[in-house]
C-alpha cells in the first residue's frame, strides 16, 4: 500500500488539529533560516552602503526603505500566488502578461467610460472589469490543468502567449495613457500609487496568505497535493478544486498588481510585465520554495522578494553597471537556493 | 552549513565594497537615466557622454539603463534622487509615466535634464529635444525630388517601413514625410508595413512586399536598420538595384546608417541629433553658474545625409 506522508495524513485529518502541532512539523530552524538570509543582505546592505552628505547612511534613510518596498510590491504580490502554486508543484508563466491585460484594461476602462458615471463608479468598475478578466484567465488555467491534465507549464505558457494577444488587441498595441488632471483615471492613478496603497496592499494580502497557507484546511490540502498528488488522490482530497482555486487566486492577484502597476505608471501598457513571472518564481525559489512542489512558505517568499530588492538597492546606490547587476543576481539566486539545500541535508 | 554561511558573507561584503566607486575626490556627480542601452542610437548617445565628460575631467558620470521598462526606470531614478547628484538627465523612455518621478527629482532640488523625449507636464529645468516631423518633411521632400529626377515628373511608387506604432518618434516621421507627400498624387505608397524598428522584421516584411508589388521606386525606413533590412530582402530576390533605400537617425561607426550611405546600402538618411552635445554644454553651466537659468527648451535640427557628405559626418559622428 502506499505510505501517506505527514503532511498528507495532516491535510486528511483536516482542520481537527491544532495550529500548534503545525509549527512543530516545520521546524524552526527553518523559519530562522529564511529570516537569518534577510538579516544577512541588510547586513551587508549597511556596510556597503553609501553614506548623505550628513553621513548618514543613504539605505535607512525612510524613504529609501520605502522605494524598495514599494519597487517590489508588485513582484511581491504575484509571488505570492505563485508560491501557493509552485507548492502544488506546479508554474503560471502567464503572470506578467495578465498583469498586462488587468493594467490596459483598467487604463481603458478609466479613459473610455461613458459620461455621466461619478468618479468614485467609473474606478469601482474599472477595478472590478480589470481583477475579473484576471481571475477568470487564472479560473480558466486551473480548469484546464486540473480537468484535462494538461501540464501547467504548457497550459500556462499557452495562456501567456493569447492573453499578451488579447490585451494588444484590446488596445491596438498603445499605450494608454492617464492624465494628471481631475479626471477619475487622475484620481485613480494618484491614490492607488501612493505608498501607503501600494505597500500596503502587499503587507495584508501577505498576512492574509500566510494564514491561509498555515492555518487552513485548504493549504494543508495545497500542500499534500504538491508533496504526492498520487497519495492525495487516493486518499480523496479534492485536487481539481484546490488546483483550480490556486491558478484562479493567482490570476487575480497578478490582476491585481496590473492594477497597481497602472496607477504608478500612469498608463495602462499591453506590452509591460515582461519577465515578471520570471522575476516572481526566483522569490519563491530564494524563499526556500521547492519547485517540486510541497514543501515552502509565504514567509519565505517575502523574505526572498524583500533580499532581492534590498540587494538591487544597494547595488544601484553604489552605481555598480546594471550588467553586473544581472551576474550578481544570478549569483545569489544559485547561492542562496544552494544554501537552504544545506539546511536540508543537515536535518 | 556555518561555514558556507560565513563565506557567503566575506565574500559578497568583499566584492560589494570593491564595487564602490573609489574616488572621492571633489568631482560633480552627474547621473543619467537612459532608458534603453540596447538601442544603437541611445548607446550612441552614451558614448558621446562619455566621451565629453570626460574631456571636461570635472564630472563623475553614473549611467543606468533601464532596458526598455519604465517601472525599472522609474526605480533607477528614485535612488538616484537619493543619492542627491548634482545633475540628473533623463532620457525618459515613455512620456506619462516618467512625468512624476521626474517631478520629484525637481522637488528635492536636483536640476533635471530632459533628453529627446518630452515628458507629459513640465517636470524639467531644460528640455533638449530634436524634431521628428521636420525629418519626415525632409524624408518626403527628398523621395519627391529624387523620383522626380528618376521619372522626370513627380510619380512612382513608395514602400514604408514604420517602427513601433504609438510612439511619438514614428508618428512624426510618419506625419512629416505624409504632408510633404499629400501634394504629389502621382506618388503612391504602395505599402506600410509595421517593422517595429528592427532590421530582421523589416527584411521578413519587405520579402513578403516584394512578392506581392511588381513595382517599387523607393523604400522609406522609418530608420537605419529598417531601410537596410529591406535592401537586404531586396538584394536576396536581385532586386535591390530598381529601388531606392532611405533611412533615419544617421549615427556613425561601422554599424550605423552613415557607413550604410557610404556603402551604397542607403540612397540617404536624416541625421537625428543625438542632443547629447547640447546637454553636456548646458549640463556644464547649469554645474559651473548657480546664476545660469537655461532655456525652457532647446530644439534640434536634422541634417540630410547623402554620399556627397557622408564621408565628413562619419568622422563627426564616430567616437
Amino acid at each position: 500500500m502506499m505510505q501517506l506522508s505527514p503532511k498528507l495524513a495532516k491535510a486528511q485529518t483536516g482542520s481537527a488539529q491544532s495550529a500548534g502541532s503545525e509549527v512543530s512539523a516545520r521546524p524552526i530552524r527553518k523559519r530562522l533560516q529564511n529570516i537569518f538570509g534577510l538579516f544577512l543582505v541588510v547586513v551587508i546592505a549597511l556596510i556597503a552602503s553609501p553614506h548623505s552628505p550628513r553621513g548618514d547612511l543613504i539605505f535607512l534613510e525612510a524613504g529609501n526603505i520605502t522605494d524598495v518596498l514599494r519597487q517590489v510590491s508588485e513582484i511581491g504580490i504575484i509571488s505570492l500566488g505563485m508560491t501557493f502554486v509552485i507548492l502544488t508543484g506546479g508554474i503560471d508563466l502567464s503572470v506578467g502578461t495578465v498583469l498586462a491585460l488587468a493594467s490596459s484594461l483598467v487604463a481603458l476602462v478609466l479613459t473610455r467610460a461613458p459620461l455621466g458615471m461619478s468618479s468614485a463608479m467609473i474606478v469601482a468598475a474599472a477595478l472590478f472589469i480589470s481583477v475579473a478578466a484576471a481571475t477568470l484567465t487564472g479560473f480558466t488555467n486551473g480548469y484546464i490543468i486540473a480537468r484535462l491534465r494538461i501540464q501547467p507549464f504548457i497550459v500556462t505558457l499557452a495562456m501567456m502567449i493569447g492573453v499578451r494577444g488579447l490585451a494588444r488587441w484590446l488596445t491596438s498595441n498603445t499605450n494608454i495613457d492617464i492624465g494628471f488632471g481631475m479626471d477619475a483615471a487622475s484620481v485613480f492613478a494618484r491614490s492607488f500609487s501612493t505608498k501607503t496603497i501600494v505597500i500596503g496592499s502587499y503587507v495584508l494580502v501577505a498576512i492574509a496568505l500566510a494564514a491561509v497557507l498555515s492555518k487552513t484546511v485548504f493549504g494543508r490540502y495545497v500542500r499534500a497535493v504538491g508533496d504526492n498528488e498520487k497519495a492525495a488522490r487516493y486518499a480523496g482530497l479534492p485536487i481539481s478544486r484546490t488546483k483550480t482555486l490556486v491558478y484562479t487566486m493567482t490570476g487575480l492577484l497578478a490582476g491585481y498588481a496590473g492594477v497597481l502597476h497602472a496607477a504608478q505608471n500612469h498608463q495602462g501598457n499591453p506590452n509591460s510585465g515582461v519577465a515578471y513571472e520570471l522575476d516572481a518564481i526566483a522569490a519563491v525559489v530564494i524563499g526556500g520554495t521547492s519547485l517540486m512542489g510541497g514543501s515552502g512558505s509565504i514567509s519565505g517568499t517575502v523574505v526572498g522578494t524583500l533580499i532581492i530588492g534590498v540587494l538591487t538597492n544597494i547595488l544601484r546606490l553604489n552605481n555598480v553597471d546594471s550588467n553586473v547587476e544581472m551576474m550578481i543576481k544570478a549569483t545569489i539566486i544559485l547561492v542562496a537556493v544552494w544554501v537552504q539545500r544545506a539546511g536540508k541535508d543537515a536535518t | 552549513m556555518k561555514i558556507r554561511f560565513v563565506a557567503l558573507i566575506v565574500v559578497l561584503a568583499i566584492g560589494l565594497s570593491a564595487c564602490r566607486s573609489g574616488s572621492t575626490s571633489k568631482k560633480y556627480f552627474v547621473a543619467f537615466s537612459q532608458c534603453n542601452n540596447a538601442e544603437p542610437y541611445r548607446a550612441a548617445q552614451n558614448q558621446l557622454m562619455e566621451k565629453l565628460f570626460k574631456e571636461k575631467g570635472d564630472v563623475q558620470l553614473v549611467i543606468a539603463d533601464g532596458q526598455q521598462d519604465n517601472s525599472k526606470q522609474i526605480a533607477q531614478i528614485e535612488t538616484f534622487i537619493r543619492q542627491k547628484p548634482d545633475l540628473l538627465i533623463v532620457a525618459p523612455n515613455e512620456r506619462t509615466p516618467l512625468t512624476d518621478v521626474m517631478g520629484r527629482a525637481i522637488a528635492a532640488g536636483i536640476p533635471v535634464i530632459c533628453l529627446e523625449r518630452d515628458i507629459t507636464q513640465e517636470n524639467y529645468t531644460t528640455f533638449i529635444g530634436a524634431d521628428n516631423l521636420a525629418i519626415g518633411k525632409m524624408a518626403g521632400q527628398f523621395m519627391v525630388d529624387s523620383l522626380t529626377h528618376k521619372f522626370g515628373k513627380p510619380r512612382g511608387k513608395i514602400v514604408e517601413m514604420r517602427g513601433l506604432l504609438g510612439v511619438e518618434a514614428e508618428m512624426e516621421r510618419y506625419n512629416g514625410a505624409h504632408d510633404v507627400l499629400k501634394a504629389t498624387p502621382q506618388i503612391q505608397v504602395v505599402h506600410e508595413a509595421v517593422a517595429d524598428w528592427l532590421q530582421d522584421n523589416a527584411r521578413a516584411r519587405m520579402l513578403e512586399i516584394l512578392r506581392a508589388q511588381p513595382e517599387i521606386d523607393m523604400v522609406y525606413g522609418h530608420n537605419d536598420p529598417m531601410g537596410a533590412g529591406a535592401y537586404l530582402a531586396a538584394r536576396e530576390l536581385g532586386r535591390e538595384k530598381q529601388m531606392q533605400f532611405i533611412g533615419v537617425d544617421g549615427l556613425g561607426g561601422t554599424a550605423g546608417g552613415i557607413k550604410k550611405v557610404m556603402d551604397g546600402v542607403l540612397a540617404a538618411t536624416f541625421y537625428y541629433p543625438l542632443c547629447v552635445d547640447k546637454a553636456v554644454e548646458v549640463g556644464e553651466r547649469i554645474l559651473h553658474d548657480p546664476a545660469f537659468h537655461p532655456d525652457k527648451k532647446y530644439t534640434l535640427q536634422p541634417k540630410l545625409i547623402t554620399p556627397e557628405n557622408a564621408g565628413e559626418m562619419y568622422g563627426k559622428l564616430t567616437f
